[in-house]
């Protein structure tokens, strides 16, 4: 696909561009760097990873299904606003390929209502943002309508899809150019710290047991992660008893009621269980289904775990 | 004719009462609820010695003297089902901690006729009665308690949320204050308060009690790690909920 090529002085028009075309979310710094809607091109954080992904702008943590009256559904009805992400990092992109395989698979209406009507640009990772990123361990596609490429004095910017292009063209800011984006820049150094292995053999083996004794069940793992979707749905009945809402909400795999079921009987009982599920669902089950591994090697349930739970040194070692 | 509505009542022993004003701030669901119950008693409304039956009986304090035994005892006969209202009936909460401290410690700063007051051993409604559900919290979440009341209106099976605070407080995308170097109990004490002290940067006390899950040997190590010692850990845990936790005791004696 052709490359562009942007002024890095033209960055601040071309964000204030963007901001015209639709709500432009990036990664903005308070306390914790978020995805958050961008007011002013000068609060554009781009040095840190964001603590939490993007996931929730498609799979939002509380999401209002449907209502229901007697023997009535009533549809929700909101407008959907059309958004631009800037500044998504190449697992940040992956992970919403993979989430898009997972509701796609039953063809799920209230993400895709979501999803549509969304333009992703990407920020090529130069360097490692942090301590445990793996993404150079898991073959990440090419998946976004435009990707930044950082020069020294300009962005070199792959075009990804049709929608992309014209984005570029409207903004009359960029200059197609010949050069074409090595193999080389899209792979972060140092980054391939996982090998890849059949886990399938490995379920029973002792070496989880020092990981799953440091777990505290806080879930932060699967609330980080960028391809986490487990949920659970649930009816909130006002005291009026009309208008039933039925909410989706997001749960985890680490959590020993997610497997409860009618009965009082738990599927994974015990923390080890539940530990290995995630795991193995991120680096094993997925790729037997989708014939691709539903990590993206981003490292934030790692970064972000409380006694940091390095499973990368075990598997490695098995 | 007679009602079919199902009657509740509200009663309060020793507590400071913040859990019945929970109940309160639901001004507009209130009347609304009364068309599918009838109040038969509430303490802020009118003050009755009487104890009558009812359906659904909400309990609220602790027992931390012989008259709260009593009245503890006789809302339980006269009810169908018993609710311990908060976290002084659930867990003891802060009076609760008198249990961890012996008398002689503080007995010197007591008000003089503060001794004439006859106390017994403070302890949760359910180390006295039976007790068929528990609505946690200091103070208890307003809409936990309106809900309930209809769940229970409505013959569903009451359920307690059980997953640990963390889940919540992540999901409304906050910082996480163990990062921070800070003892927030979220991960071993019960959500379902909407991380409600995190949002706002305070650290959880555990006021919602200890989950079924936790992990508390790895929890102490974690925090340990960060330099606090186990009696800082200790403290902060017996303060809500010590009397739920009883691991603690063993862990950190």
């Amino acid at each position: 696909m052709a490359v562009y090529v942007l002024k890095k002085g033209d960055l601040e028009k071309f964000l204030l561009f963007l901001g015209k075309q639709g709500e432009l979310i990036a990664p903005v710094k308070k306390d914790e760097v978020r995805f958050e809607p961008l007011k002013d091109p000068t609060d554009l954080y781009l040095d840190e990873q964001t603590y939490i992904p993007a996931k929730q702008y498609f799979f939002p943590q509380e999401q209002v299904l449907f209502t229901f009256q007697d023997d009535m559904i009533i549809p929700v009805v909101a407008p959907i606003k059309k958004r631009i992400f800037f500044g998504l990092r190449r697992c940040d992109l992956a992970a919403i390929q993979h989430q898009d395989i997972a509701f796609g698979e039953h063809n799920d209406p209230h993400y895709k209502k979501l999803r549509k009507s969304t333009i992703l640009i990407g920020y090529q990772c130069t360097k490692k943002l942090h301590h445990w990123c793996f993404c150079g361990s898991m073959d990440l596609p090419d998946f976004y309508d435009l990707m930044f490429f950082e020069q020294e004095h300009h962005y070199q910017i792959d075009v990804g899809s049709a929608q992309g292009e014209t984005l570029l063209k409207k903004s009359k800011l960029c200059r197609k150019t010949v050069v074409r984006i090595s193999k080389e820049q899209k792979i972060v150094p140092d980054t391939n710290l996982l090998q890849r292995k059949d886990l399938g053999k490995h379920y029973s083996s002792k070496a989880w047991d020092s990981l799953v004794k440091k777990c505290i069940s806080c879930a932060a793992c699967t609330t980080l992660c960028p391809t986490c979707y487990c949920h659970e749905i649930k009816d909130d009945v006002p005291v009026s008893l009309k208008e039933v809402q039925r909410k989706r909400t997001w749960s985890s795999c680490q959590l020993k009621e997610f497997s409860g079921v009618a009965g009082n009987y738990t599927f994974r009982e015990s923390r080890s269980s539940r530990f290995k599920h995630r795991i193995f669902h991120q680096l094993q089950y997925f790729r037997e289904k989708h014939g691709v591994d539903l990590c993206v090697g981003c490292g934030r349930c790692i970064k972000h775990c409380p006694p940091r739970i390095d499973f990368i040194k075990v598997i490695n070692k098995l | 004719m007679k009602s079919t509505k199902p009657t509740v009542g509200f009663y309060s022993i020793t507590g400071c009462a913040g859990c019945l004003l929970s109940f309160i701030f639901n001004e507009k669901e209130i009347v609304q609820m009364t068309k599918l119950v009838t109040i038969v008693s509430f303490p802020f409304i009118h003050e009755s010695a009487e104890i009558k039956e009812v359906d659904v009986a909400f309990m609220e304090g602790l027992v931390a003297s012989p008259e709260d035994e009593e009245v503890l005892k006789e809302v339980r006969k006269k009810a169908k089902t018993l609710v311990a209202l908060g976290a002084c009936a659930h867990t003891a909460c802060i009076p609760g901690y008198r249990h961890f401290v012996p008398k002689d410690s503080y007995a010197r700063l007591m008000y003089e006729k503060l001794h004439k007051i006859k106390t017994i051993e403070p302890g949760p409604i359910d180390k006295y009665v039976q007790v068929d559900f528990t609505i946690p919290g200091c103070p208890p979440n307003k809409r936990e308690i309106i809900k309930s009341v209809v769940n229970l209106c409505l013959k569903k099976q009451l359920k307690n949320y059980t997953s640990p605070v963390c889940v919540e407080c992540r999901r409304n995308n906050n910082r996480c204050l163990l990062e921070e170097n800070r003892i927030c109990l979220g991960p071993i004490t019960r959500g379902g308060c909407n991380a409600i002290c995190t949002n706002s940067h305070f650290e959880c006390w555990g006021c919602r009690g200890p989950t079924d899950d936790m992990n508390l040997p790895a929890f102490i190590e974690l925090l340990e790690g960060k330099g606090f010692t186990k009696r800082d850990i200790r403290e902060r845990i017996i303060a809500f909920s010590g009397q739920k936790n009883p691991k603690v005791l063993e862990v950190l004696p």
